[in-house]
């Protein structure tokens, strides 16, 4: 029988990807004096859109890295650090609550299961 | 707009304060620097902020009711959903596109004042007259600057606390 709902892979890959942001921007965040660091990032929606289309539960959530490249357009200081302090904690800010939301809807995903399974004690 | 973006404005907006208090911190530091790679004296900069069209809340919801009231396809409230699921990080990944409703900043310009005259006969800058020029920078002009500066970020940094507790509300509808 099964369990799992399309909804449930989708949001599991969706927290997958909103804690590998949160590790992006840490890393940005611990390396803000370091010389000549550049900013990283991935394109969030694109990598999720990609997840999403390349069937259902293909190879899991396992070895789902998103591919990292240097955000560019931000102002670099004289040690050619580009890192803003500003934009990385907004980013973490969203991706708490990019985390909050997806745990709050797959709670909800699954206390739908458990209303089923609860089915014949109501 | 998506759920996030409302934060990205206040974002822009922290970001071009800070810029607006660290060329502030430059002006009080160099207000007596009389050498400059240009040469003369140093030159008292300003920052330049320029509003991102993003409309208002009312043009939005215009532009999100369409007109009409109807959920029917094309027009209606189906809008907000072109473009498929974007419950991302917005589109700033790269800090060059500038986010629709908020603040850039667009330049740092110098300003065109002329220098103040002292006398200082014994000053390595001093011309044959005996008069060193130093740049016009008030202390006084400088630290309104910075306290404005101060306060906005605070305030955006206020309301980037409030976005977050409407999020949290809306979270809560799902319990």
């Amino acid at each position: 029988m099964q369990t799992t709902t399309a909804m449930g892979d989708a949001l599991g890959r969706y927290l997958d990807l909103t804690s590998q942001q949160m590790q992006v921007t840490a890393r940005n965040m611990a390396n803000v004096d370091t010389p000549g660091f550049k900013t990283q990032g991935f394109d969030f929606e694109g990598v999720f859109a990609q997840q999403l289309n390349d069937g259902a539960g293909a190879a899991g959530l396992e070895g789902m890295q998103a591919p990292m490249q240097d955000v560019d357009g931000l102002v670099a200081r004289p040690d050619g650090n580009n890192v803003s302090m500003d934009r990385e904690g907004l980013q973490l800010a969203k991706a708490q609550m990019q985390f909050k939301l997806g745990t709050q809807l797959l709670k909800s995903e699954f206390s739908t299961v458990m209303s089923a399974i609860h089915m014949d004690s109501k | 707009m998506n759920i996030f973006g409302v934060m990205d404005v206040s974002g822009s907006a922290l970001k071009a304060e800070r810029v607006r208090a660290e060329v502030v911190a430059s002006n009080m530091a160099n207000a007596e620097t009389t050498r400059t790679p240009d040469g003369g004296p140093y030159q008292r900069h300003h920052v330049v902020f320029e509003a991102q069209n993003g409309g208002t809340f009312q043009e939005s919801m215009a532009n999100q009711l369409g007109g009409g009231s109807s959920v029917g396809a094309g027009n209606g409230f189906k809008n907000i959903y072109t473009g498929g699921i974007s419950g991302g990080l917005s589109g700033d990944l790269t800090a060059a596109n500038p986010t629709p409703g908020g603040v850039e900043v667009t330049g740092v310009i110098a300003d065109a004042s002329k220098p103040l005259q002292r006398y200082d006969p014994s000053h390595p800058d001093a011309g044959p007259d005996g008069f060193v020029a130093y740049p016009d920078i008030n202390p006084l002009t400088e630290m309104v600057d910075l306290m404005g500066a101060t306060r906005s970020y605070g305030m955006n940094a206020s309301a980037i606390t409030a976005e977050k507790s409407i999020f949290n509300s809306s979270l809560d509808l799902l319990k």
